[in-house]
């Protein structure tokens, strides 16, 4: 490269110049190696939190939902709160996928398979709360429009409904575009494999992949055109996820600048959940070569842009509320921020906009401790800032005779862990038995893996 | 490295020279024979060459601050549009004095509460200070920027795309607030009972488009005559075309979030704003905005093929220059006529603003490199491939 | 690490019998750059049954192989149509003419709140046509037993290495020749691929016996899995503690009683609680003083006969009796309730009124139960007490 890299920001990619042999080695080693202890034991506590919230949904489906804490006027609460929450955690997945993908943000390549993963795993997730919410969850098949007994139809003016369709693509969407970069890899696996199980296992899943050239074009120009589609559709899930409030005419969830606001939250939360595991990821591991400090510091300057987007949000809400002149407006921020719950408020103010401006620092941006600590934190406040959103306009509305407080149940909290238990055994399952870079994507941007460019104008 | 400086060519300057003159004349005449048309037409085209500079210069700080190598090439076009923010300290002086046609709250009725409560924000001393603070922003950067990237032409020094890149970062945030604080005071107070949270982010994605479009119909201009570097390629453009499609669709999404958030919820206080541009004609021009900024422009730019065809690339960008004015045109208009109005006062705007920004540019141009060669990404920037 | 993949070399060469029919000629090159150039040369060479393999997509191939343009994108265009129409005829006929409803009072069929699932379903549909098509139609997946898998060649095509495989099936096809022409061109390795043993007489899969049982088996499983699941699982109740209750439903068998009904006939002259016959209708006052009040008169009546009487009673009487409601002069004047007469009626009289009306008042007997009418009477006693009260009232 002729030029000094330091000022474009293209910063090598995968350390040391590691050879293909040795990214194959690094990348594919927890497929083939037993698992080791520390593996063993986060496995278990994921296992340990995933009972616990089993059994809370157990009980919420034999007694109903009025073992949450849900009441009269805070309707919607943990349920929607969490729906919400995770829906946010897998926006980061499609965002590195496809929008830095046409971006030609190369960086990506080493974080994307785990995060695509990551989307997959919250976007199931998620999909519980909802669900349970609806008391009955073994008759949810009703909020598909099929040709029913009962001659009805769905309410197609429902943003409920929308998020059934937005949700159900996400996923489905997600899931293809996962298992299409997961082909290549899978060929390679076969090809290593040793054991005859692993080999047919492999030989399926990878539908006998070749890697021949007259394949990679279409499946290029597949990846480009699904990176195309999932780009709009990550924005859409997370905007219809806005609508569920927003259409409403409730002060503090009716405001026009929902959905960026919403989409610029679910990107900010979910890189802090993918940085929180990627930096446990490449310690376990040992993948610090691939996963390199460059690929953090860049996360975290994503992590500072949102957060920034969502700090412009909340003071654009509070400035609105107030210029509107609508006393109901003025009321709800001002409740937010002084009210009962002004604790969680502060919280989230603190989390997404105070903590994550220490990003500013290059220091901090590349020194892994602080980074953690500011990550986790990240979630904590995007957490609450849905709590906010949702109990906060909700407790007290236009009648003072109808305020209320919402306290959750040890259901609720028991649902919340449970999820965090569905969601880390998936992914340590992923780890375990996938490939969590893409390799083929990787081998990619390895200096001195392509053509060098006099060649490729000669071609012509 | 093959750079060409050669000056650009005196018709197109004259052509510049030309519209300007008459489109000046035709603002002088239209103020005096309707002040309060003269001011809202003249609002329009200063929302629009506001755009075109701040959008110039929002694109110049957007390479520095996510490292882009390929834009380098087009940078100077970014940075030569953002030359009219100079111009803006002087263009804004007549709508100062025309303020009191222009902003209902400056004389609301007696008695109307809500105007009485915003008081603090929508009064003309604070309204003042705000406007000279957004320009005055905008002007620093505009400064800095520039003279940094001039420098960097001599000396070749690339410490200076270091310090850009640190302006950047401060400029982002300052951006974000200066420009939505112009949409709010220009635009939106027009309407001072109005408010709608994500009108600043409105503004912004038509600002970038309109932006995007002149850079692409510049750079492809500059190219067929051969002004730039024969390495720009297809790739080059193809690139261009995916962001100019890319933001136009950002568009649409905001307009549709704001759309049907208010429809959906139907408060009277909220859906005035929509009738009015729902009633007397105005239909067909939100109507028209819909289809000549949003699908229209979708269905052409779509296929990848097209957005290497610099022919029809230069023809839609001149459309979505065009649908931006549109825009803005549905933005302001709407108070001051219940019924869409276009006469000879409007065609002068039309006139003025291209014309000011080609003698812009050819001013520009003529003084300074039309490519970067002094930075230290122009290379990769040249080799760029998809 | 190398030891195995060194063991793995050996497993490998061990992999199922090979035939003695030849796939291909392969050889193997170590950089992007030999790559380019071996891909042009054969295309120049003028083979056509020949491919480039590669760990990850290199850049510039597609032109070195002289490829025209794929044609997904047109494909993923029009399934991207395909899903928005799709959409628009759902919602259209679903709301906009099946089954109509009001929603917040927007039109049956409105186009902005369709805009979110058109959008979704074009994502999805062309979505998925883009992968399936790629996979199915243009790569002709999945194929997993190709020759050239499990060979050294892919072994390392696969993960370090590049390669180029000239098919056996091209028209100039000669093991020499294509041998020495690809160590012309810089490849290292040059290794024969021959069809596996099983492979050599290629079979449609259709027609393979096994294949039509495994259907026919998997077809039965689904049928009766379906059976089941439909005729049996989808009509459990869950959590059915409130459906099922017990207590004897109307309409139901009972084996309590000899018929076997669980509704059985009342009684002869059973009189329903509540319906208690009123005998005095059309008789004439005399008489019906006899008819005696059954509620005391006491607070609770009396507060639950003014109650009463300033529902029904007072639109016409007046809050206090005295027939100076506000309808006075709109109708026959309702007289007062403090007449000579009416302070001289029994209770009973004044019940009988309120039963069965008289002049133009209608009867209140449907509207105002017996207990209540009795209540009202009471409370009439205490406005005629209260308009005639004596000193010795005061206390």
């Amino acid at each position: 490269m002729a030029f000094d890299s330091t000022y474009t920001r293209e910063l090598p990619l995968v350390d040391s110049r590691s050879s293909f042999a040795e990214i194959d080695d690094t990348v594919l080693a927890p497929t083939e190696r037993k698992p080791s202890k520390k593996w063993f034991v986060a496995f278990l506590m994921a296992n340990t939190a995933l009972l616990i919230g089993a059994i809370c949904v157990g009980y919420t489906l034999y007694y109903g939902i009025g073992m949450w804490g849900n009441n009269n006027p805070v309707g919607w609460g943990f349920d929607i709160i969490n729906f919400v929450f995770w829906i946010g955690i897998g926006h980061a997945g499609t965002l590195i996928s496809a929008i830095l993908f046409l971006f030609r943000q190369k960086w990506r390549t080493a974080i994307a398979r785990f995060a695509e993963a990551m989307t997959i795993f919250a976007v199931m997730t998620a999909g519980i709360f909802p669900i349970l919410h609806t008391g009955r969850p073994w008759l949810a098949g009703y909020l598909l429009p099929y040709p029913n007994q009962n001659a009805l139809w769905v309410n197609f003016t429902s943003p409920l409904l929308w998020d059934v369709f937005a949700v159900s693509t996400y996923l489905t969407i997600s899931f293809v575009f996962w298992g299409i970069g997961l082909i290549p890899d899978i060929a390679l696996m076969r090809a290593r494999a040793v054991s005859g199980i692993k080999k047919s296992i492999y030989a399926i899943l990878s539908l006998g992949w070749k890697g021949s050239n007259r394949d990679w074009q279409n499946y290029e120009r597949v990846y480009l055109i699904l990176a195309g589609l999932s780009t709009p559709l990550v924005l859409s899930v997370h905007t219809i996820v806005s609508f569920d409030f927003a259409v409403s005419v409730i002060p503090g969830w009716h405001t026009t600048i929902f959905p960026p606001y919403f989409v610029a939250g679910a990107i900010f939360s979910g890189f802090g959940m993918v940085s929180t595991c990627l930096i446990i990821l490449r310690k376990v591991y040992d993948m610090e070569n691939i996963i390199t400090l460059n690929h953090i510091e860049k996360m975290n300057k994503i992590l500072l842009a949102t957060g920034t987007m969502v700090g412009y949000a909340y003071g654009m809400e509070f400035f609105i509320a107030w210029y509107s002149g609508n006393p109901f407006e003025s009321f709800v921020f001002i409740n937010r921020a002084f009210g009962p719950y002004a604790w969680a408020y502060w919280i989230m103010i603190a989390c997404n906009v105070g903590f994550p401006q220490l990003f500013w620092f290059k220091k901090i941006r590349r020194n892994i401790g602080i980074t953690f600590v500011l990550v986790l934190l990240v979630n904590v406040g995007m957490w609450f800032e849905r709590f906010v959103i949702i109990v906060t306009s909700l407790h007290r509305d236009f009648l003072p005779a109808s305020w209320g407080m919402y306290i959750p149940t040890m259901y609720d909290l028991g649902i919340l862990l449970g999820s965090f238990g569905l969601f880390f055994t998936l992914l340590l399952l992923f780890v375990k038995v996938m490939p969590s870079v893409s390799l083929a994507e990787i081998k990619a941007v390895v200096p001195g893996a392509q053509p060098t460019h006099h060649h490729h104008s000669e071609e012509h | 490295m093959d750079t060409v400086n050669k000056p650009i060519s005196d018709k197109v300057s004259k052509l510049g020279y030309a519209l300007t003159g008459i489109g000046l004349l035709i603002i002088v005449a239209s103020f005096l024979t309707n002040k309060q048309r003269g001011a809202f037409d003249y609002l329009w085209i200063y929302m629009f060459l506001t755009s075109v500079g701040i959008g110039g210069l929002a694109l110049t700080a957007l390479e520095y601050l996510v490292g882009a190598t390929w834009s380098v090439p087009f940078r100077r076009v970014c940075e030569f549009l953002a030359g009219i923010i100079p111009l803006l300290i002087i263009l804004v002086v007549p709508l100062i004095f025309t303020m009191g046609d222009l902003f209902h709250w400056l004389h609301p009725e007696p008695g109307d509460e809500i105007l009485a409560a915003k008081k603090p924000y929508l009064n003309m001393n604070f309204f003042l200070i705000r406007v000279a603070f957004c320009i005055v922003v905008w002007f620093i950067f505009y400064f800095f920027f520039t003279r940094n990237s001039k420098k960097q032409d001599t000396t070749k020094e690339p410490g200076l795309t270091r310090t850009n890149i640190k302006l950047s970062v401060v400029f982002a945030p300052l951006f974000f607030i200066s420009m939505t604080m112009a949409a709010i005071d220009w635009m939106m107070s027009l309407e001072p009972h109005w408010y709608s949270t994500i009108y600043g982010v409105y503004y912004f994605a038509g600002t970038i488009v309109c932006t995007l479009a002149i850079v692409t119909f510049i750079s492809i201009h500059l190219k067929e005559n051969g002004y730039l570097n024969p390495r720009v390629s297809n790739d080059h453009f193809y690139s261009l075309g995916t962001l100019l499609f890319g933001f136009n669709i950002f568009w649409a999404y905001i307009a549709f979030s704001q759309f049907v958030l208010v429809w959906y919820a139907d408060i009277p206080e909220e859906t005035v704003w929509y009738m009015q541009r729902w009633h007397h004609g105005w239909q067909y021009v939100s109507l028209g905005l819909l289809f000549f900024h949003f699908v229209i422009p979708f269905l052409i730019l779509l296929p990848r093929s097209i957005k290497v065809n610099l022919k029809v690339l230069k023809v839609m960008s001149v459309w979505m220059v065009l649908a931006h004015m549109l825009d803005l045109y549905w933005l302001i208009m709407p108070t001051y006529s219940s019924s869409p109005v276009f006469g000879w006062q409007e065609l002068g705007m039309l006139l003025f603003a291209p014309g000011l920004i080609i003698v812009v540019f050819t001013m520009k141009a003529n003084k300074e490199n039309i490519t970067p060669v002094g930075d230290p990404k122009l290379e990769a920037g040249l080799n760029f491939t998809l | 690490m190398l030891k195995k993949i060194l063991k793995l070399d050996e497993d490998l060469a061990k992999d199922g019998p090979r035939s003695s029919k030849v796939h291909s000629v392969a050889a193997l090159f170590d950089t992007p750059d030999e790559i380019i150039h071996a891909a042009a040369e054969t295309s120049n060479a003028g083979y056509d049954k020949y491919d480039v393999y590669t760990p990850y997509p290199v850049h510039g191939m597609d032109a070195a192989m002289r490829m025209k343009e794929t044609v997904i994108g047109k494909f993923a265009f029009l399934a991207g149509f395909t899903g928005v129409s799709l959409a628009v005829a759902m919602i259209g006929y679903m709301s906009g003419f099946d089954y109509k409803n009001i929603i917040g009072g927007k039109p049956f069929f409105n186009l902005p709140a369709s805009i979110p699932i058109m959008f979704e379903l074009t994502v999805l549909i062309s979505g998925l046509f883009c992968v399936f098509g790629m996979l199915l139609l243009w790569n002709k997946l999945p194929q997993i037993s190709n020759p050239l898998h499990d060979t050294n060649f892919m072994k390392y095509t696969s993960s370090t290495r590049f390669g180029v495989a000239i098919e056996a099936s091209d028209a100039q096809f000669d093991v020499d020749k294509v041998k020495s022409f690809l160590a012309g061109v810089g490849g290292k390795d040059i290794e024969v691929v021959y069809y596996p043993e099983e492979n050599i007489v290629p079979q449609t899969p259709i027609f393979n016996r096994q294949f039509i049982y495994t259907l026919i088996l998997v077809a039965i499983v689904t049928a009766l899995g379906t059976y089941g699941a439909i005729g049996k699982l989808v009509n459990i109740l869950p959590f059915d503690w409130m459906h099922n209750q017990f207590k004897v439903n109307p309409q139901n068998t009972s084996t309590l009683f000899k018929d076997g009904r669980s509704m059985q006939r009342p009684v002869d002259g059973t009189v329903a609680r509540g319906y208690m016959p009123y005998e005095y209708t059309g008789m004439p006052d005399s008489l019906v003083k006899l008819l005696s009040n059954p509620v005391p008169m006491d607070e609770k009546s009396i507060t639950r006969g003014k109650k009463q009487y300033n529902t029904y009673c007072s639109p016409c009487h007046g809050y206090f009796g005295a027939g100076d409601s506000r309808l006075n002069g709109q109708f026959p004047n309702p007289p007062t309730l403090h007449s000579k007469k009416v302070r001289e009626w029994a209770d009973g009289n004044i019940y009988n009124v309120m039963t069965n009306g008289q002049n133009t008042m209608p009867s209140y007997a449907k509207q105002i139960s017996r207990d209540d009418r009795w209540a009202i009477v009471n409370y009439i006693r205490v406005l005629q007490r209260a308009e005639n009260a004596k000193d010795t009232d005061l206390p």
